[in-house]
């Protein structure tokens, strides 16, 4: 799960992490009010709220934001609000983004803090590791995304530690990280700046946390200018906290179905809507698909355990996208009983009535079964013996139909 | 011949009375898979699909000589399951459940580098030596017995995978699904090494999955190893944007290599033969 920048920065707080004053906004009066309440004198730092990154260097949808991104430095009053509605109700798109981008509803109003020295930091879940990985590069100044974006890919440029199972930073790793930066201010701010963004990892199960940058002032105080939380999903249920955050604003309502029933579900052209159990097999049918100049509307993952009201579920979800022509459905069985699909197939076309084509192909648990309970249905659909044949039957079905 | 589980190898299930357990062993018991104990801390039944059951793992693992553990218990207590069948110093665990916590996993495995137990999955089909043995939820009507390794990262893709292998006219030594969950018990590396030394396998077909750096990893182990059988990756390309990462430092441990396309071109430069559809993976197998 993944929260907004502002959310990410109120845990930071929480655990004691130093965080610009910022207030967030909904409209350009709402800024602008925030603007003048959080520093009021400015300078100001505008910041679209996304569930990704990358937003300096991203573009926005609508032209009347013109060429700068979602990340904007304002130094008079005025410019607070008129910046702010050339981001809100705009789709920003940036390199963490798909080509669609995603919808700004709200900003982030910041006081601006002056950092002398800027670095990037990371604690990542390594998998080949199975453990935690504290990522360190160092900033110049005016080092933007782009920059780093370049930089990943020399190593060097990188400070890379497995921290095993420790919790908290050994003394050891802190002289590598001081070494790697040339940090020369305060050794226990640093330390314990380190310790405290471990803890909000550590305590929250997440799975990334990012500060892209940390800011040292002058005077030696260290700042988290950014922040970002990726949570795991699969852990969630023992942060109820963390649960309350979610925030389903960018996704739409087919997007939002979808999660509530545990499905992967995406949203590509027009074309098929197709429903399957895997998402290796999902890319595998889009790519089949696509060479029989079939496009895909939208994919559907019903993940395991898929039993007859996931599936129903799922052709309803399907079927309420205007863009889907036809159905394909491809259920590999081994977990998922091939039978309790057909008889939600069934129960989903006596309700709503099958107003466009459907192929369905089933291999594994219990297949037979479920293809005798289709084929006695007497409902307008096609059974496939396997992929290929599957597309081509819907791509004939879909012509006929036009 | 085959890798990690066949007729003989003696196998206790640990969370045997579930639902799903108990419909998935059924099967495995008529398939021939030599199911011998359960596993259900407070037991109420002394035996269930006529299979001994025990409150623990060591008490399996004494009674029976049991050498291998298939865990169905759910995720919220998979992490003890987990760990009790590794300090019974079993030889092989694997684990179908899905959901497990990332941080309980990162326990685990560290807990695994102190053993020669072998951790396969969470989140996979399990292994299956076709006409043999069977740990796992495979749908058992499709495979066939033949001299080709499978070794996948993508569940439902391997069951493609087979029909394809099986449409050609090859079958299957065993397949091995090492499971798709962010941290997993084995990698690709390990499970070649075995179908290496297994006289009965020909060639190794290894099927890659979205996201994560573990084809990177294997990539840069392969490069640097003998290359005693082919070896075919399977890389699916990518149309959506699933592969993309939302945030940096997944892009730093990949080295900014996330897309399949990405991934293929260091598989093939490791030596690998690499193809991206199911119809040239058996044009592949067949020239070979």
């Amino acid at each position: 799960m993944n929260i907004y920048e502002y959310q990410a920065k109120k845990i930071f707080k929480n655990f004691g992490i130093s965080i610009p004053a910022g207030m967030i906004a909904y409209t350009p009066m709402e800024a602008k009010a925030a603007a003048l309440k959080v520093s009021p004198d400015g300078p100001w730092i505008i910041k679209a709220q996304i569930q990704a990154g990358a937003r300096r260097n991203g573009k926005f949808l609508d032209k009347r934001a013109g060429k700068q991104g979602g990340i904007r430095l304002v130094r008079n009053i005025d410019d607070v609000a008129k910046n702010a509605d050339e981001m809100l109700e705009n789709t920003l798109v940036t390199r963490q983004t798909d080509a669609k981008g995603r919808l700004v509803s709200r900003v982030y109003i910041e006081e601006y803090v002056k950092a002398t020295k800027k670095f990037y930091l990371g604690i990542v879940s390594d998998r080949i590791s199975a453990s935690a990985m504290l990522l360190i590069m160092p900033l110049e100044e005016n080092d933007d995304e782009d920059i780093l974006d370049k930089s990943i890919e020399n190593t060097e440029n990188v400070l890379k530690i497995n921290l095993g199972l420790h919790k908290t930073i050994t003394n050891a790793v802190l002289q590598k990280a001081i070494d790697f930066m040339k940090y020369a201010g305060d050794v226990a701010s640093l330390k314990s700046f380190f310790n405290k963004a471990l803890k909000i990892f550590y305590a929250n199960d997440a799975t990334m946390l990012e500060i892209n940058p940390v800011g040292i002032q002058k005077n030696g105080r260290i700042w988290a200018l950014d922040a970002k939380i990726m949570f795991d999903d699969n852990a969630l249920y023992r942060h109820n906290d963390i649960l309350k955050l979610s925030d389903e604003v960018g996704i739409d309502e087919r997007e939002s179905t979808a999660s509530k029933y545990g499905f992967q579900y995406k949203e590509l052209d027009n074309g098929i809507g197709i429903i399957t159990n895997g998402s290796g097999l999902a890319l595998n049918i889009i790519n089949e698909a696509q060479k029989q100049n079939l496009e895909t509307a939208c994919f559907l993952n019903l993940k395991g355990g898929v039993d007859r009201d996931k599936i129903a579920a799922s052709i309803r979800l399907i079927m309420t996208n205007p863009t889907v022509d036809g159905i394909f459905i491809n259920i590999l069985g081994g977990f998922s009983r091939c039978n309790l699909i057909a008889d939600g197939i069934i129960a989903v076309a006596n309700d709503l009535g099958l107003n466009i084509p459907l192929v369905a192909r089933f291999e594994g648990t219990n297949k037979e079964e479920a293809i005798n309970i289709l084929q006695s249905s007497g409902l307008p659909l096609k059974i496939a013996p396997d992929t290929y044949t599957g597309l081509t039957m819907l791509k004939e079905a879909i012509e006929e139909d036009l | 011949m085959a890798v990690l589980v066949d007729k003989n190898t003696k196998i206790m299930v640990q969370g045997i009375t579930g639902t799903q357990a108990s419909f998935h062993i059924q099967r495995a018991i008529k398939y021939g898979t030599n199911i011998v104990a359960g596993v259900v801390p407070n037991k109420k039944e002394d035996t269930h699909l006529g299979v001994p059951v025990f409150n623990t793992v060591k008490e399996a693992k004494e009674k029976t000589k049991a050498t291998a553990s298939l865990i169905f218990v759910p995720a919220k207590s998979a992490k003890a399951a987990i760990l009790e069948a590794i300090d019974a110093k079993l030889d092989l665990i694997v684990v179908i459940t899905s959901g497990i916590p990332v941080s309980d996993m990162m326990e685990i495995r560290h807990e695994l580098t102190k053993t020669k137990t072998i951790l396969i999955g969470p989140n996979t089909p399990g292994i299956i030596t076709p006409d043999e043995s069977y740990m796992g939820i495979f749908p058992d009507n499709i495979h066939k017995s033949g001299n080709i390794g499978i070794i996948s990262r993508s569940s439902t893709l391997t069951y493609e995978v087979v029909l394809e292998l099986n449409k050609a006219g090859f079958g299957e030594s065993t397949v091995v699904g090492l499971g798709d969950d962010f941290i997993i018990g084995t990698g690709f590396i390990d499970i070649i090494k075995k179908f290496n030394a297994d006289k009965n396998t020909k060639a190794i077909v290894l099927v890659g999955g979205i996201g994560g750096n573990y084809e990177l990893e294997t990539a840069h182990v392969y490069a640097e190893m003998t290359k005693e059988k082919p070896v075919i990756a399977l890389m699916i390309e990518d149309p959506t944007s699933l592969s993309i990462n939302f945030g940096l430092a997944p892009d730093i441990l990949c080295r900014g290599i996330t897309t399949p396309q990405e991934k293929k071109k260091l598989l093939e430069s490791s030596g690998m033969i690499v193809v991206d559809n199911l119809s040239d993976l058996t044009k592949c197998l067949s020239q070979l």
